[in-house]
């Protein structure tokens, strides 16, 4: 690593469950909201940005190269060039790693990276008979040709295919993501119990975070309302009401509930990253810096192993090993998935079959999700991954700790993680 | 000096631009009139295949007859000018080959009076393209062919609307009103112009039967009365050239000799420059001109730097309206209060405005969204190291003010402008707060500020003048016109208002009815009645502006019980649904409940023709003392800040001009009669009690835009 990158500040807007308070607002109105805060109140002098690189997933329709449309509605300047990173659910990670990477590239020392999702706003598709019918009906000139166009469609041409759906089925496997964690489920045996149990206290704890995650929101305005929590923990979520669900991806044999599921979410967040001596210059005093970083592919049928995967990778490295690590984090895509990667890491025959000399180690309970996760706090996907690193240094300074390890499953067969360390 | 080029193209194109040397805009003189003469006497010699009429100016077409001649015209002298313009443009009309106008900037009265006479007008898109006949703005009415040719090309009632109305219109609603014939790209718009200059003429079959005399003179028979009521309901009979234009229109379309029609015009437009009315109007017109390019005296010029980026500390209704004006003029705003409630009302009522102003078609979808995002709200202390001005709007509390501005003094970067919206208190006292009290300086807008065009730049005792002279340059760059005033209680406009508003409800607490005043000053030419206004402005605000003032003027403020007992019972005007008028129904009826707190009935007998003096009085006094006590430099200042900043009835010219037309000795002499009858508050000022005895006047005779320079500093003379 010849240029080390810092993170200097990061904001998030609030994240709400899909369809409540910021269903009327974009992918790209989010990231705005995010990016001008976070340029507010660093006071940063957006000319100084190199470029604006953000995850999304549901990558709207009506703007294209979100980033690009974030970037100039914050008011970074026209010159200044933008791009969208797409990894699934580590998009937020991919922004920030691609920021390193083009730090180390010489291709600049100021970025502004983060992820923006609007689940709300996924849209709902015509399928593809019906579209090809529209264009007959385009092409059609004469009335009577157009008689025609109109009579060839069915009933059936108008039934939507839902964007959200789709977006959350893996097309290679063909399962969709709940699905791969029942295969979890299944083979390491996690009972719904456990998976309920794992959920209250993702609730729990980030009910009990509240005051600690409000210093990482900027409030967004709507309609003459500021919206300034996360309105995904549930304070008063009992096991009881957990267990009387019913399983939603398997409903005779399954485990896996909508309880127990990561919530689907709208939400942005951004972060201001630059090289160490950008920031020296600048009179930044950072929050942390990047230490290592692997993305890792594995079988999309159970993706939901992936940060296992991405770990292992980067045990051999110097100094990143979980039992050094002061903050972990597993993302709760699935409680069950969760589960599985900490028995995976604990497994001989992984560590062997990864050419590694031990198992990657014991999580200790009370360094993982300390402050909930995305069972409670909700999952837009494309920024979750920068929600963590925030989340995670904010942490790591008010435990006086020094490391933190970040990682997530990835749809499509993939692990990622992002180890960071405290300072500058 | 020449002020139009004439060129014949290879395809026999005859093309005239307007191009003023030595000017940014062209104008009608009568210079140029006589030279334009010579060029169509030509043209009708050469006989081109066709005639285009265009400008070289970046923004401006032609901007309508030059103010300063038109002024300075006596009767016959105005007569023969005005049928001049008449005949030139008749005999452009009269060409046989096509003529075009070719329109790109500003085109009004005489300047669109031209292109009517042509046979098309093409108009490009863009913003600076208005096009309109705003003449009776000025108290007179378009007599250069419009009030003829604007009726028989889009009919009586789209000529009555635009004509009367005085206005100004983008190309887009230009053209769907027929006033304009095709919109072009500015790159394009010669080539449009000269495709058609080399075509026909124009058949325009349906429109010169639809809108031909005889048809016209069934329409306006059946229009006239409606229009007559709905003209008096608007003018109140206080402005003749509505009503002259209207009869122009109604009778001249009728006629089916254009020139019977173009004399009635010429006849109206003679007896119009000569009223009051008129004088009054121009004089405010140039007022306006004069603000646009107001300097701050004896500053060295400064380099121009405009402003990109602001902050305004307090996101209530003045501190989120000035957001959002400044944020529409392409500067970026800091909007901080201190909780997100308040930011998220601020930033709501943003949004509205900015929805509303997209409604009016005034914003694309796309420039309101931008307008939104120009905007970064916080509840929390931000960073103000890149600003360049910050203007305060928080609450009105004197301790509060001087701890915000102690903390923006260490937080702005130190070649930033530190500015307060107070509506009263001292500009002085706050600066004192800071450790650069030189930078503090007064920018006091108006509500609604996106209506207000009047901005008061308050100097305190230590404001440099550069930086008085740098928020003046602010206040023009995001379109307000700014008026200097001296730090002083209520400045200038509120100090003139409150006095008038706190006579006005002890009035009612003698007994006037609500509606007796309020039809009263509406009478008068108010926009609205000082009842009305109360509830508007906010009982509670009305009040703690009228103590503060009270403080200072202790002899002749006195305060009515009125608004501090409607206070107790909650009546805070419309704000809180109910004051002197209630605000449930679509229209506000007044209030029986305010009733109660009217304990006299002295004032109950007075008709009203005896109220409107007794307000208007005390505002003509106290206007006079701002000029006596040098608040501001010269009478215009004073009759400006009233009209723009308050309403005050424009035919009027403003409390100073109103004087002069009543004359200061009849004014001291009614006064001094009120101070026995109603009390000392209308003992007339030092200076009027001095003109009414030497007879001088406020502005010299038939100057317009000029004010006497003894008048002003009457004070140095008088012990």
């Amino acid at each position: 690593m010849s240029e080390r990158l810092v993170i200097v500040d990061g904001i998030r807007t609030p994240f709400c469950k899909m369809g409540t308070s910021l269903a009327t607002l974009g992918a790209d109105e989010l990231g705005r909201v995010a990016v001008n805060a976070l340029l507010l109140r660093t006071g940063l002098d957006p000319a100084l940005v190199d470029e604006v690189i953000f995850g999304c997933v549901a990558q709207p329709v009506d703007a294209a190269n979100v980033s690009r449309v974030i970037a100039l509605r914050a008011g970074i300047p026209q010159s200044v060039p933008a791009m969208t990173v797409h990894r699934n659910c580590a998009s937020g990670f991919e922004a920030f790693t691609t920021a390193y990477e083009r730090m180390n590239a010489g291709r600049g020392s100021i970025f502004i990276v983060g992820g923006a999702e609007s689940m709300s706003q996924v849209p709902l598709l015509f399928k593809q008979s019906a579209a090809n019918k529209f264009a007959g009906l385009q092409r059609a000139k004469s009335i009577l040709q157009k008689l025609g166009a109109f009579g060839a469609f069915r009933p059936g041409d108008f039934a939507p295919r839902i964007g959200l759906k789709l977006g959350l089925t893996d097309p290679v496997s063909g399962l969709n993501m709940g699905q791969t964690a029942e295969v979890l489920a299944r083979e390491f045996a996690i009972s719904r119990g456990e998976q309920d149990a794992f959920a209250l206290r993702s609730h729990q704890r980030a009910v009990a975070a509240r005051e600690k995650l409000a210093e990482e929101i900027t409030p967004v305005y709507v309609r003459g309302k500021a919206i300034t929590e996360d309105n995904g923990p549930r304070a008063n979520q009992s096991i009881e009401a957990l267990a009387d669900l019913r399983p939603f991806f398997d409903r005779k044999f399954g485990t896996v509930t909508a309880g127990n599921s990561s919530q689907i979410t709208d939400g942005a967040v951004a972060l201001l990253v630059m090289t160490e001596k950008r920031a020296a210059e600048l009179g930044f005093t950072p929050l942390g810096r990047l230490a290592g970083y692997a993305y890792s592919g594995c079988d999309p049928k159970r993706m939901g192993l992936g940060p296992a995967f991405a770990v292992a990778k980067t045990e051999r490295l110097p100094g990143l090993s979980i039992q050094q690590a002061d903050i972990i984090e597993i993302n709760e895509a699935f409680a069950a998935q969760v589960i599985a990667v900490e028995s995976l890491m604990k497994s001989d025959n992984f560590a062997q079959s990864m050419g590694l000399a031990h198992p990657i180690g014991e999580i200790p309970q009370e360094k993982l999700n300390v402050n909930g996760g995305s069972i409670a706090l909700g999952h837009p996907v494309g920024a979750t991954g920068a929600r963590l690193i925030l989340t995670g240094l904010k942490e790591l300074q008010r435990r006086n700790g020094k490391l933190a390890m970040l990682s997530l499953c990835v749809g499509g067969g993939q692990g990622a993680v992002v180890w960071l360390e405290r300072g500058g | 000096m020449p002020n139009i080029r004439r060129a014949t193209n290879k395809d026999n194109i005859c093309v005239l631009t307007f191009d003023r040397e030595g000017s940014s805009a062209n104008i009608f003189d009568k210079r140029t009139l006589l030279e334009l003469e010579g060029h169509i006497d030509a043209i009708r010699n050469e006989k081109p295949r066709g005639l285009v009429i265009t400008s070289a100016k970046d923004s401006i077409f032609i901007a309508g007859a030059d103010l300063n001649t038109l002024a300075g015209l006596r009767d016959e002298e105005l007569k023969s000018y005005i049928e001049l313009g008449q005949s030139i443009f008749n005999s452009i009309a009269e060409l046989k080959m096509p003529t075009v106008a070719a329109i790109h900037g500003a085109c009004l009265g005489g300047g669109y009076e031209i292109c009517l006479a042509c046979d098309y007008r093409i108009a490009t898109d863009d913003r600076s393209t208005k096009i309109g006949l705003p003449e009776v703005n000025l108290g007179i009415l378009p007599a250069w062919g419009g009030s003829s040719r604007l009726p028989r090309l889009i009919g009586i009632p789209g000529a009555l609307d635009v004509i009367l109305a005085g206005r100004i219109l983008p190309a887009i609603p230009a053209l769907k009103r027929g006033m304009i014939d095709l919109i072009a790209p500015r790159e394009y718009l010669m080539q449009a112009a000269l495709k058609h200059a080399g075509g026909h003429k124009p058949r325009r079959f349906a429109s010169r039967i639809l809108y031909s005399a005889p048809v016209n003179k069934v329409v306006a028979l059946a229009l006239r009365k409606y229009v007559t009521i709905k003209t008096l309901e608007r003018t109140h009979g206080h402005y003749p050239a509505v009503e002259e234009a209207m009869d122009v229109i109604l009778r001249g379309s009728g006629e089916l000799s254009i020139a019977r029609s173009l004399l009635l015009e010429a006849e109206a437009v003679t007896r119009l420059a000569k009223t009051p009315v008129s004088k009054n109007l121009i004089r405010l017109f140039f007022f306006q001109e004069g603000a646009r390019k107001l300097s701050y005296p004896g500053v060295q010029k400064l380099p121009p730097r405009k402003i990109v980026r602001a902050a305004v500390i307090g996101a209530g209704v003045m501190g989120a309206s000035i957001a959002q004006w400044l944020s529409a003029r392409g500067i970026r705003v800091i909007l901080k209060d201190i909780d997100a409630a308040r930011v998220a009302a601020g930033m709501d009522r943003i949004m509205q405005l900015f929805a509303s102003a997209y409604k009016r078609h005034t914003f694309t979808f796309v420039e309101a969204r931008d307008g939104v995002d120009r905007i970064s709200p916080t509840p929390v202390d931000v960073p103000m190291k890149n600003v360049e001005i910050i203007v305060e709007a928080a609450v009105e509390k004197m301790d509060l003010k001087k701890k915000v501005f102690a903390r923006l003094d260490e937080q702005a970067p130190a070649d930033a402008i530190l500015a307060t919206n107070t509506s009263a208190l001292s500009i002085t006292e706050i600066a004192a707060a800071t450790k650069n009290p030189e930078r503090v300086v007064g920018i006091h807008f108006f509500n609604p500020v996106h209506k207000m065009q009047l901005v008061e730049v308050v100097v305190g005792k230590q404001t440099k003048p550069d930086v008085a002279q740098r928020a003046i340059r602010f206040v023009q760059q995001i379109g307000k016109l700014p008026v200097v005033v001296q730090d002083s209680p209520g400045f200038l406009v509120n100090r003139i208002l409150l006095p008038y508003l706190v006579e006005a409800a002890a009035l009612f607490e003698a007994g006037a009815p609500t509606e007796v005043l309020d039809d009263a000053m509406l009478d008068f030419g108010m926009p609205m009645g000082p009842m009305r206004l109360i509830d508007e402005v906010g009982v509670d605000i009305a009040a703690d502006v009228a103590m503060t003032l009270a403080g200072t003027f202790k002899d002749r403020l006195k305060m009515s019980e009125v608004l501090p007992k409607m206070i107790e019972a909650g009546l805070l005007g419309r704000k809180s649904g109910a004051g002197f008028y209630t605000y449930k129904s679509k229209e506000p009826r007044v209030n029986p409940q305010a009733a109660k707190f009217c304990n006299e009935t002295s004032a109950a007998g007075f008709n009203p023709g005896e109220l409107q003096r007794r307000m208007v009085l005390l505002m003509v006094n106290e206007a006079a003392r701002c000029l006596e006590e040098k608040i501001v430099m010269k009478a215009g200042d004073v009759d400006f800040g009233m009209v723009m900043g308050t309403g005050f009835a424009p035919f009027r010219g403003g409390p100073l001009a109103y004087a002069d037309a009543e004359t200061p000795a009849k004014i001291v002499e009614d006064m001094k009669t009120l101070v026995l009858a109603a009390g000392p508050q209308y003992e007339p000022c030092t200076l009027l009690a001095e003109m009414a005895v030497t007879g001088r006047k406020f502005y010299e005779e038939d100057e317009p835009g000029k004010t006497d320079p003894d008048a002003s500093s009457t004070k140095t003379t008088l012990p």
